[in-house]
């Protein structure tokens, strides 16, 4: 299987690349854009850290939390001004940034702001936002939905590639076990990268708890650890954390988002691990247990 | 086995034209060519490059085989590419082949169906036992 490695190209900063054998690359950011200063203080936080631990970064925040489960609920700043603040992240640290979109004709916008554009999990199987996606030429991250088997992520990235986009990073972000409860499957991370594309873990959504308080999103944060350095062992090319100054208080995901306080002891661990898995496979070479 | 050549036939009076029958690149899921193979009601598929050339076959026969070795989940194994369960380097035969010789080969390998290619393996039809008897009997 050749393994592709995608590549987040800009004047505003260096290559980033993503990919096997490559530095374990991290996308972190508020859930969602909660206001300029916020966004541009969480960017230096975090900036901080990664130097710190020499970990290459994207910073993630959203301009449209669509997927909410109340309509009282943190709607976020909207497409125009959302992507201001991000292209203004970007200026001022020499990041790269992204974000979800929701709606197909906000594909084209996302795409000229952002350095690589995230499809949501829930939206990972919609020919028109695949579309929408592969059209703004950006490498795509693709989030597997919670209801998706790793094996059928297969068909979204084939959508992808016929609307003519092989940049593709896909993503665990947990699996539906039962009603209001997400698991883990390791095995999505060697299932999803038989398709060629690299794979990343998202620590903080996994840990959620959907809708599990009515009409807002449980979590249980404290097993972040456990499952990012278990992913990590797998083979994981990048990792996803959703990291905010303050928890309680933020406007999106607050049951999930990791404190930053934890940030760096999480991170450390991942890029140890993820080094670990470096070499051991220079050692021992790839996994190669007949499934027969 | 053997078979007297006295009707001078060879494999292109006989064989199936590509029109009829199942072929897929290697990227096509198991899935599909299962359908191909109801639909077109045989029991091979032929494997083909982006230039048209064999690189294999999955027989019901190899399907069979796979279904009684392979762990994984039915709707795992329904999603793999082809490619994945596909024989390669499989035998074939040429278009002016003698008829009589292809069918001998085909008694020797226990076999249905061979691929019928041209001198730089492009896939050019499909030798079928039933096109094959039929054949003899109308000479």
């Amino acid at each position: 299987m050749t393994s592709k490695t995608i590549k987040l190209t800009s004047p505003h900063f260096n290559d980033i690349e993503i990919g096997a054998g490559k530095d374990l690359v991290l996308i972190a950011g508020p859930c969602a854009i909660e206001t300029r200063d916020h966004s541009m203080r969480m960017a230096e936080m975090i900036g901080q850290v990664c130097d710190k631990l020499g970990v290459r970064w994207i910073f993630k925040a959203c301009y449209d939390k669509d997927c909410r489960s109340s309509p009282a609920s943190f709607h976020g700043l909207g497409l125009h001004e959302g992507l201001q603040i991000l292209s203004d992240v970007r200026d001022a640290h020499g990041v790269p940034v992204t974000s979800d979109f929701s709606d197909p004709s906000w594909g084209a916008a996302t795409g000229e702001v952002c350095d690589m554009v995230q499809v949501p999990a829930y939206l990972c199987r919609q020919t028109s936002m695949l579309r929408a996606a592969a059209e703004t030429g950006k490498p795509i991250h693709l989030k597997k939905g919670q209801f998706m088997s790793p094996w059928n992520m297969k068909n979204s990235c084939r959508k992808l590639e016929a609307f003519g986009n092989d940049q593709i990073l896909l993503t665990d972000r947990g699996t539906f076990f039962g009603y209001n409860m997400l698991v883990n499957d390791m095995r999505c991370f060697p299932i999803m990268q038989e398709t060629g594309y690299p794979v990343c873990y998202d620590a903080t959504h996994s840990i959620q708890l959907p809708t599990s308080m009515g009409n807002i999103s449980g979590g249980q944060r404290e097993y972040i650890p456990h499952l990012t350095r278990a992913a990590a062992a797998c083979g994981i090319e990048a990792l996803f954390m959703e990291v905010h100054d303050d928890p309680p208080n933020a406007l999106s995901d607050a049951n999930t988002v990791l404190d930053f306080k934890y940030f760096e002891v999480v991170l450390a661990q991942a890029k140890a691990m993820h080094e670990m898995r470096q070499e051991l496979r220079e050692k021992w070479g790839e996994d190669n247990v007949h499934p027969e | 086995m053997s078979i007297q050549n006295n009707s001078g036939v060879t494999v292109a009076d006989v064989m199936l034209g590509l029109e009829i029958c199942p072929v897929a690149s290697e990227r096509v899921i198991v899935k599909e060519v299962l359908e191909s193979m109801d639909e077109h009601r045989l029991g091979v598929v032929c494997i083909t490059d982006d230039e048209g050339k064999l690189s294999g076959i999955l027989t019901e026969g190899d399907m069979r085989r796979v279904l009684l070795r392979v762990q994984k989940p039915l709707a795992a194994l329904m999603a793999d590419d082809v490619g994945m369960h596909a024989m390669a380097s499989p035998k074939t035969t040429q278009p002016d082949t003698l008829l009589a010789d292809a069918v001998t080969m085909m008694g020797n390998l226990r076999v249905w169906d061979l691929p019928v290619v041209d001198a730089e393996n492009k896939l050019v039809g499909l030798l079928h036992l039933h096109q094959a008897i039929m054949g003899f009997m109308s000479r």
